[in-house]
């Protein structure tokens, strides 16, 4: 059974043009999807569905359904759907409880209304806070942190309710390019059994989590495939460009030199290797 | 996991990092405490009040917290003196209203000026006690591990948590209407005219912030059941327990006879 299963959703606010025009889409246990797009396409608004905060009293569906695990997410109680799936919102400050005075106890506020065991509590705790590099911030007041330190507090607080899935929701848009780089590596160590949604407008942080890649564009999915097909899609670089590896190689494979069949770089590392390998090919 | 003498908790705090007697107790202990002082202050003359609000700033002081209680008292009491003097020492005319040149006094309204001052300061210097010695986050821990509701506890907390950042919004607005020509230098007619322009953004996003908060808390499985479980919650001795419970018998006890005299 899918873990997400969304049939020709359309949703819109108010009497507005819909923000989600028909979409489907089915997410399975384990997967790395980045869900991308530029600004307006819709892809908050996805993520708030899958992650259940939509539908609420005002805000329902046009027509459509999402089930989460086979059910909608109107029938799960409150603390299943908490342990099943985590949202990690753009806005780090808005992402902070409100109830905590420190960084540690922001961390085992979730896991406390889960009514854990205070030793699985603090085992849960000590692993995000290595996990996200927060040991140095333990005692912070959460809300004198900078943005990129209240994004990680944010994921790591997710991650302590060890939920099935993760929704992020531009989870680098306030990080320095080293800080990023740290984060992606961190994610990508995460188990390999937790799900992973990346809803973002960039094409870096898709790369090096996802594994699959959709691109929403007013509300409608128009790909929905593996990096090489994203990259190749004319949408994809109308919103974002390309990696300066990957636009060097389309330049090539424009002018007609590039091998028939011979996949994109993505990174620099891919991009080495290929494009000795068309130098070679072309004396 | 408040350790005594973090000091990168948030400014908005009275708390002053100790580990004195008063900084040991329960909060929940003190909070009692405090209850009672202020039912006590009631039923004592003046003296008794002066007594309390004496004791209390000692021990404020053998916490540690002298300077906090000398700055906030001055600084409430001194301008409470002068308004409570003003209107029953001489505005309010008594029978025995002295007129002296153009200014008139009463020693009765004096004196009865000094019983409100008192019992005002007494249970000012007992909150100052409380607020100096019990850091919100241990008032919370003993909250939750007393069975309070959740909803109650994140009442308390919340409005101490989110001042700093509601001020700081605040600023942002300001310097940002500021900069596209909002003129906040001028009269108080043109102060006055600009006051929507800082509220109404304000007032929307903290709007804003409530609905993800609520979605955060929603997140986090908050109020999924009726009880959390707390770490590192505030020890909880037998003799405080029983002190606790004494003072909650005598506070009904002491309202009823005060009713009954």
């Amino acid at each position: 059974m899918a873990l997400i299963d969304i049939d020709n959703l359309v949703f819109g606010y108010g009497k507005a043009a819909p923000v989600l025009d028909g979409v489907s889409l089915s997410i399975a246990h384990g997967e790395r999807i980045a869900i991308l797009g530029g600004n307006g396409s819709g892809k908050t608004t996805l993520a708030q569905w899958i992650a259940g905060s939509l539908p609420r009293p005002g805000m329902t569906a046009r027509s459509g359904t999402l089930h989460a695990e086979g059910k909608p997410w109107s029938d799960w109680d409150a603390l299943k759907r908490a342990e099943t799936i985590q949202f990690v919102g753009q806005i780090p400050s808005q992402q902070i409880s409100g109830f905590a005075f420190t960084v540690y106890d922001e961390l085992v506020f979730g896991p406390g209304n889960l009514g854990l065991e205070e030793a699985e509590i603090r085992k849960r705790a000590d692993w995000a806070l290595d996990t996200c590099n927060l040991r140095h911030l333990v005692e912070r007041d959460p809300f004198t942190l900078s943005g990129g330190e209240q994004q990680r507090l944010s994921i790591a607080a997710a991650l302590v309710m060890q939920p099935k899935a993760l929704v992020l929701d531009e989870p680098t848009g306030n990080f320095d390019p080293e800080s990023r780089e740290k984060l992606l590596n961190q994610i990508n160590q995460l188990p390999e059994d937790l799900t992973v949604i990346l809803c973002d407008m960039a094409l870096k942080p898709a790369l090096a989590i996802a594994r699959r890649f959709l691109l929403l564009d007013e509300g409608r999915i128009v790909a929905d495939s593996d990096a090489q097909a994203i990259l190749a899609h004319p949408r994809t670089l109308e919103v974002f460009g390309a990696p300066a590896v990957t636009e060097a190689a389309l330049a090539i494979r424009a002018a007609g030199r590039w091998p028939e069949g011979k996949p994109l770089p993505l990174t620099y590392g891919q991009a080495e290797a290929l494009f000795k390998e068309v130098s070679h090919a072309h004396g | 996991m408040i350790t005594q003498g973090s000091s990168q908790t948030g400014t908005a705090l009275l708390y002053v990092p100790g580990n004195s007697f008063i900084h040991r107790m329960n909060p929940l202990t003190k909070l009692v405490g405090l209850l009672w002082l202020a039912a006590t202050t009631f039923m004592l003359p003046p003296g008794g009040m002066a007594t309390i609000f004496v004791a209390t700033f000692l021990f404020g002081v053998l916490a540690g917290a002298g300077k906090a209680f000398i700055k906030r008292l001055i600084l409430t009491l001194g301008p409470f003196a002068i308004f409570l003097f003003v209107i029953h020492g001489v505005l309010i005319e008594r029978h025995d209203t002295i007129q002296h040149e153009w200014i008139s006094f009463s020693p009765e309204g004096a004196q009865y000026m000094l019983k409100i001052l008192v019992r005002v300061a007494a249970l000012l210097a007992a909150s100052m006690l409380f607020v100096t010695t019990t850091h919100p986050a241990n008032l919370l821990k003993a909250l939750d591990s007393h069975g309070v509701p959740p909803g109650i506890a994140y009442l308390i907390a919340s409005p101490l948590l989110l001042l700093e950042p509601f001020s700081a919004r605040a600023r942002a607005i300001r310097d940002a209407q500021q900069a596209r020509g909002l003129d906040l230098t001028g009269s108080w007619k043109a102060r006055v005219k600009a006051f929507p322009a800082l509220l109404i953004p304000l007032v929307t996003l903290a709007l804003s912030d409530l609905d993800h908060r609520a979605t955060v808390l929603d997140g986090r499985a908050f109020r999924a059941r009726p009880f959390r479980v707390v770490l590192d919650a505030p020890v909880d001795r037998p003799y405080e327990r029983w002190l606790r419970r004494a003072l909650l018998i005598a506070i009904p006890l002491q309202i009823g006879v005060l009713l009954w005299l």
